[in-house]
């Protein structure tokens, strides 16, 4: 159960972003989630009120969207989607495998005035 | 109605936390202070290896280490035992320590005109590797008792650590703990991590683990 240090982070970084930019309201964010980042996004929705208590955006949105975790084989190249592969290649077997996307969270945009 | 608008930001969630790290880094580099961030799950031996490394570079480098759990002290008064500075941290329930609260225990521990700091990360495969602390090095402990499949289920720990240690070598025969698949296993997350099997209770392995942190800080602090 990390999520909730992973949005105390993701707090301080919009944070910054926000004086930056000059903003005094933040409505909504939108998240981009990694299938292999590792962090799970019920549990980052069951968090956010937490998270946001006492803070500038304790009535802002939380919208997440997921990103499949996309991967290249590399034993015979294979594109594939590591999760339902259970980490493993669908054609030749290899567990070495290169992350072509899914593996981070990304803050995509935020919705302010 | 207010006038909306949409910051297109495409920035990680951690980007704050990076930062901070990067900064911390930096400040360590100029007082040439070597900030090693030590980790594994609970019960793989970091406390023991702990004291077998200090006891094995005390005399050539000062030495400080930090200690973080959810609670108690029990590892700090161990540690303060081996005659190294050592602090308690508290992360008042969260499970890993960020950059901004390395740099409060250092405040705490004042690192001035020590060579060598050790964090203590708690005990966690997971959190950890996710927040950079700013150490200029990450080591991890994995124990024999945990299994040698542990790199392909804990991936990103695995590949950010820049030597894993293999403990409790000596309970080897009596556990089902391949060591070669074990390190084909890590090099498959991070082909450059350097891979040191050791038995802290037995001291074996020691002394090849104090050699590569003991250069790694020479370089560091040059």
């Amino acid at each position: 159960m990390h999520e909730l240090g992973v949005l105390n982070s993701m707090v301080h970084t919009i944070e910054r972003i926000v004086k930056e930019q000059n903003v005094t309201e933040v409505s909504k964010l939108v998240i981009e989630v990694g299938e292999l980042s590792g962090i799970v996004p019920r549990y980052l929705e069951q968090s956010w009120p937490a998270a946001s208590y006492k803070t500038f955006m304790e009535k802002t949105e939380l919208e997440l969207i997921v990103i499949p975790g996309i991967v290249k084989c590399k034993g015979c190249g294979r594109v594939f989607n590591a999760v339902y592969s259970d980490l493993s290649c669908p054609d030749c077997g290899s567990s070495d495998m290169e992350i072509l996307e899914g593996d981070d969270m990304i803050i995509k945009e935020i919705l302010c005035c | 109605m207010k006038d909306f608008k949409v910051l297109e930001i495409k920035t990680s969630v951690f980007a704050d936390n990076n930062l901070q790290a990067g900064k911390l880094r930096e400040e360590l580099k100029e007082k040439k202070v070597f900030l090693l961030n030590l980790m594994s799950s609970p019960g793989a031996g970091k406390t023991t290896t702990l004291v077998r490394t200090i006891n094995g570079l005390k005399d050539d480098l000062k030495i400080g280490v930090m200690e973080a759990d959810i609670d108690s002290d029990v590892d700090a008064r161990t540690i303060s035992q081996t005659g190294a500075k050592a602090i308690q941290l508290h992360t008042g329930g969260m499970c890993h320590l960020d950059a901004q609260m390395t740099r409060q225990g250092l405040e705490g521990l004042d690192p001035d005109g020590l060579d060598l700091v050790i964090l203590e990360n708690v005990g966690n495969l997971v959190c950890p590797a996710e927040f950079d602390t700013g150490a200029v090095k990450n080591a991890m402990i994995l124990s024999v008792p945990e299994g040698d499949d542990k790199p392909l289920k804990y991936p990103l720990m695995f590949s950010i650590c820049d030597v894993v240690l293999i403990n409790k070598m000596d309970v080897l025969p009596y556990f089902n703990f391949d060591l070669e698949k074990c390190k084909e296993n890590i090099r498959l997350r991070n082909p450059n991590a350097i891979i040191i099997p050791i038995s802290a209770l037995k001291k074996e392995g020691i002394k090849e683990w104090t050699d590569w942190l003991h250069n790694a800080v020479k370089s560091w602090c040059e």
